[in-house]
């Protein structure tokens, strides 16, 4: 992906994308002080508008304001990707050093389970589960968070053990160290690289998976706005103005392609050795 | 070759016992009536009309007995009947079934017809302006949720040039000419979002065989570039290119039930998504094993493939 803006240099394409994710989330925290509309009112004189000076970007299918609507969809969309990326790492890494410790046969056991959910389509499994659970924020972020964790766990279960067998892990060893001391000691603080980039590609992976979802409507409810919903909705009135809808695909687009960009950077940067 | 396809099939048919259980233990485990949702208030109000209708439905028997019952009804053929329509769930899933695989099928041709160009320009013209283009192309399609991309077709196709419908779908029996206008938008969609994980394939393995000595031979006794990639790079770059269509075939299956959705497509995952608001257990358990089973077929034919055309990689298989 570095060479999508070749140009630059992969440094500077990095720092394009860095600049692009800096401006949506500062727009999507700040939203209130930039914006004044109320992203729930309803311009009933102003159905599917284009933009002008009232509403700079238009309005949707009930005459709310799209810029306060992408600001605060922009919020959750953000919320949601980053929390269930926190929910994949906190029980993915555990899991996979748990693996790497556990004896070749424990080794096998778990690991042959987490390819079993790592190979399954989850999106089919997401559907089933909000379907039955309803769309509160917090068991979309369980549920997408949970389906990533095994993706973790399998990142994290290559690199410890690559950590296991080398010399400081022996060299503590065999000065007596316990199981949960190197756990704590020699593993965890060396991973922390392979960490940080697994989170940045679960991220988007996330907010593809809620966008997604949203569109189905089985993700984020109305009224709260997450962008994959506003896309949902808008899209039956393509043929009325094609431009609303395009408004938060471009925001989802720009946001998992600078993510996606600066995954790599990282990637790059932070391990070099393993080429892809 | 003989065993390693016994072998291949033995695995693969394990993994589709393993997943019928983990989908029928996921739909009953997860909370909600089917019985509430096909009386309505009624079930509150009567309880002996909603006892009746669970027994009558078999929902009142123990889970492994209800599971157990359901693999035997599997191994018939059969899957049972929906519980809003009363039809039969295998016949509508047989009515189903090819419209989906038709999806996948044109979405694999275009994402490895633009894919693989793009890939190669990508990795030889590295350093030149079409090269750039080709990775950033690459890279937008993968990143572009489907919906995004489907949205932008339909925009451009339907809306401006007005040639191709924007949903719907028609029998090919019916009219074949409408059929396949209306299949174009939908697996296209699928497809230039599956074209970005095809072209950063084929760039990185091509990047990575350009360098090998027998290319390097190949130009040495005096044919063009052009002649030593497309003869001699490019088929063996394209193995790990058929191994990552087996390997993101979940993604696959991910885009086409947002396509479906977008484009009213009648296929598997829609109807999966109604049965899951209607609570129509059979009907979801159907779909869900229907499309379980399509990932395991493309898996396992992928695996074949390879097998096929890389002998080295019988050996670690299964």
């Amino acid at each position: 992906m570095r060479f999508a803006l070749a140009p630059l240099g992969p440094a500077g394409a990095a720092a394009a994308a860095g600049a692009v994710l800096a401006a949506v989330v500062v727009a999507s925290l700040a939203g209130p002080l930039l914006d004044q509309a109320d992203p729930l009112a309803i311009d009933a004189g102003n159905l599917l508008a284009d933009p002008t000076a009232l509403h700079p970007l238009g309005t949707d299918e009930l005459g709310r304001d799209l810029l306060a609507r992408v600001l605060y969809g922009g919020r959750v969309s953000l919320a949601v990707a980053a929390a269930a990326a926190v929910v994949a790492g906190t029980v993915g890494v555990p899991l996979g050093v748990m693996a790497a410790f556990l004896g070749p046969r424990g080794e096998t056991a778990l690991m042959r389970v987490i390819d079993v959910f790592v190979s399954l389509p989850e999106i089919f499994v997401a559907i089933v589960v909000l379907a039955f659970l309803g769309g509160s924020l917090a068991t979309l972020i369980g549920t997408i968070g949970l389906l990533y964790c095994p993706q973790f766990a399998r990142v994290a279960y290559g690199m410890a053990r690559s950590i296991r067998a080398r010399e400081h892990v022996l060299a503590a060893v065999s000065l007596g160290g316990g199981r949960w001391w190197i756990i704590r000691h020699e593993i965890l603080p060396n991973m922390h690289s392979v960490i940080v980039v697994q989170a940045s590609f679960t991220f988007s992976f996330a907010m593809l998976m809620e966008a997604g979802l949203s569109f189905l409507g089985l993700g984020v409810r109305p009224p709260t706005p997450s962008w994959g919903q506003m896309v949902g909705t808008l899209k039956d009135y393509l043929f009325i103005n094609a431009w609303p809808v395009l408004v938060p695909s471009c925001m989802l687009f720009a946001t998992v392609l600078a993510v996606n960009v600066l995954g790599d950077w990282l990637q790059d940067r932070l391990n070099p050795e393993l080429q892809r | 070759m003989c065993r390693f396809l016994l072998r291949r099939l033995a695995s693969a048919l394990l993994t589709l016992v393993l997943a019928s259980g983990v989908v029928f233990s996921l739909i009953h485990l997860l909370p909600g009536d089917p019985v509430v949702m096909i009386l309505g208030e009624q079930a509150g109000a009567d309880p002996v009309a909603a006892n009746r209708l669970r027994s009558e439905l078999g929902l009142d028997r123990p889970l492994p007995a209800q599971f157990v019952a359901w693999v035997g009804e599997l191994g018939r053929g059969e899957l049972g009947r929906s519980l809003r329509t009363g039809e039969p769930v295998a016949a509508e899933l047989g009515r189903r079934l090819p419209r989906s695989l038709e999806l996948i099928g044109g979405g694999l041709c275009f994402a490895v017809l633009f894919g693989v160009p793009l890939g190669v320009v990508a990795a030889c013209e590295r350093q030149r302006p079409s090269g750039i283009a080709a990775a950033a192309l690459a890279v937008a399609g993968f990143s572009a949720p489907v919906f995004v991309i489907g949205i932008l077709l339909v925009i451009a196709f339907s809306l401006w040039l007005k040639i191709l419908p924007s949903s719907g779908y028609v029998a090919l029996a019916e009219d074949p000419l409408t059929h396949l206008s209306c299949l174009v938008l939908p697996s296209a969609s699928v497809g230039l979002n599956f074209m970005g994980v095809v072209a950063r394939m084929t760039r990185a393995s091509l990047a990575d065989t350009l360098g090998k000595d027998y290319v390097r031979l190949a130009r040495a006794k005096g044919l063009s570039r052009r002649q030593a990639i497309l003869h001699h790079a490019l088929p063996n770059a394209l193995v790990p290119v058929i191994a990552i269509v087996g390997i993101r075939a979940g993604n696959l299956l991910g885009s086409m039930v947002i396509v479906e959705a977008l484009f009213d497509w009648p296929g598997l995952s829609s109807l999966l998504v109604s049965a899951c608001f209607a609570r129509d257990y059979p009907v979801m358990q159907g779909s869900l094993l229907a499309i379980f089973a399509i990932f395991v077929v493309i898996s396992l034919l992928i695996d074949v493939a390879q097998g096929l055309v890389d002998p080295r990689t019988r050996e670690n298989a299964a």
